[in-house]
């Protein structure tokens, strides 16, 4: 339960805007499935913005499985060798596109593509931006 | 910040503005992209004057000179004039907005600057003020501007200075 309403999870509150949930989830829902960027890269990428703004809700909910090793290794991914080159140029992007977009540098996303082309970049970086927006929307409503 | 696109080969020309950018390379989420942006627009308990506030508030905290720019014919017919959009400031708590459009755009800037902030008693003004539907409308509406603007300023190319003001349609 939060603050305006008796709902439980973020889904269940927005639910309580009928108008809006059905295309906002179509919307939500097709990120899991793009050709550009696999599911389980973007999985650890928002994994990694719920780290990053310690949420704990976002880190528990499950969206993909992925190893456990992977998951707990995560905010030492930078050290770590269970990543590969993708995911690592991926991660460091998302770093630095939660501090600040402006600061994103053309090496970063040049990185970003030269692992998953024009497209992959456009996909990660609309993904963050939604995996972004709903941690903070889920921390205004109290989760 | 990039003052070169990152992304320019291989786009579209169909003459809708969204299909021919960078976003458009993503093919799956371009329809639904529309569909959710529309439904903000037209389909939610709050007006459309109301959703552009919010959006002006977060395009001048994002710096994204093109929202910046922008004004939706839709939120104009609602009722947002400049002599409004001047008082979205960060001085807007002083402004003739009224306490329903300063609460729009206080809560906006809690999603941008510190979402676990919110104090009980802000909380309350917000409950008495909107719905359950109205603060989940004017959430996701912020989510998507934020989303949106953040990903014209990733995406590079940005002018450097401000643009002329656009008064556009919501695209479909």
């Amino acid at each position: 339960m939060t603050w305006f309403t008796e709902a439980n999870t973020q889904q269940d509150i927005i639910d309580r805007a009928p108008t809006l949930a059905p295309t906002f989830k179509t919307f939500y829902d097709s990120f899991w499935q793009l050709s550009s960027a696999p599911p389980s890269l973007l999985e650890l990428c928002r994994l990694r913005v719920a780290q990053l703004h310690q949420s704990d809700y976002q880190w528990q909910h499950q969206q993909i499985k992925l190893s456990t090793e992977k998951r707990q290794s995560l905010s030492e991914w930078s050290k770590s060798a269970v990543y590969t080159d993708t995911e690592k140029a991926c991660l460091a992007f998302t770093e630095v596109y939660c501090m600040d977009p402006q600061a994103i540098t053309d090496a970063q996303a040049e990185a970003v593509k030269s692992e998953l082309g024009d497209a992959g970049l456009v996909a990660l970086i609309e993904a963050l931006g939604l995996f972004y927006g709903m941690t903070r929307v889920s921390q205004l409503w109290g989760f | 910040m990039s003052n070169q696109p990152r992304v320019s080969a291989n786009l579209s020309k169909t003459g809708n503005v969204v299909r021919d950018s960078a976003l458009g390379l993503v093919t799956e989420t371009v329809d639904p992209y529309l569909r959710f942006n529309h439904a903000i627009w037209h389909n939610g308990p709050l007006t459309a004057a109301e959703v552009e506030l919010a959006r002006l508030r977060n395009a001048r905290k994002v710096n994204c000179v093109f929202c910046k720019a922008v004004r939706y014919d839709i939120a104009i017919e609602a009722g947002l004039d400049e002599a409004k959009v001047e008082q979205i400031t960060d001085d807007f708590n002083q402004s003739e907005l009224s306490q329903r459009e300063k609460l729009i755009l206080a809560y906006t800037d809690y999603y941008l600057q510190q979402p676990t902030a919110m104090t009980l008693e802000f909380k309350q003004r917000l409950t008495e003020e909107f719905s359950a539907a109205e603060i989940v409308h004017l959430s996701l509406a912020i989510m998507l501007c934020n989303c949106f603007s953040r990903c014209a300023v990733s995406l590079g190319g940005m002018p450097e200075e401000d643009l002329p003001r656009m008064q556009i349609s919501v695209p479909e």
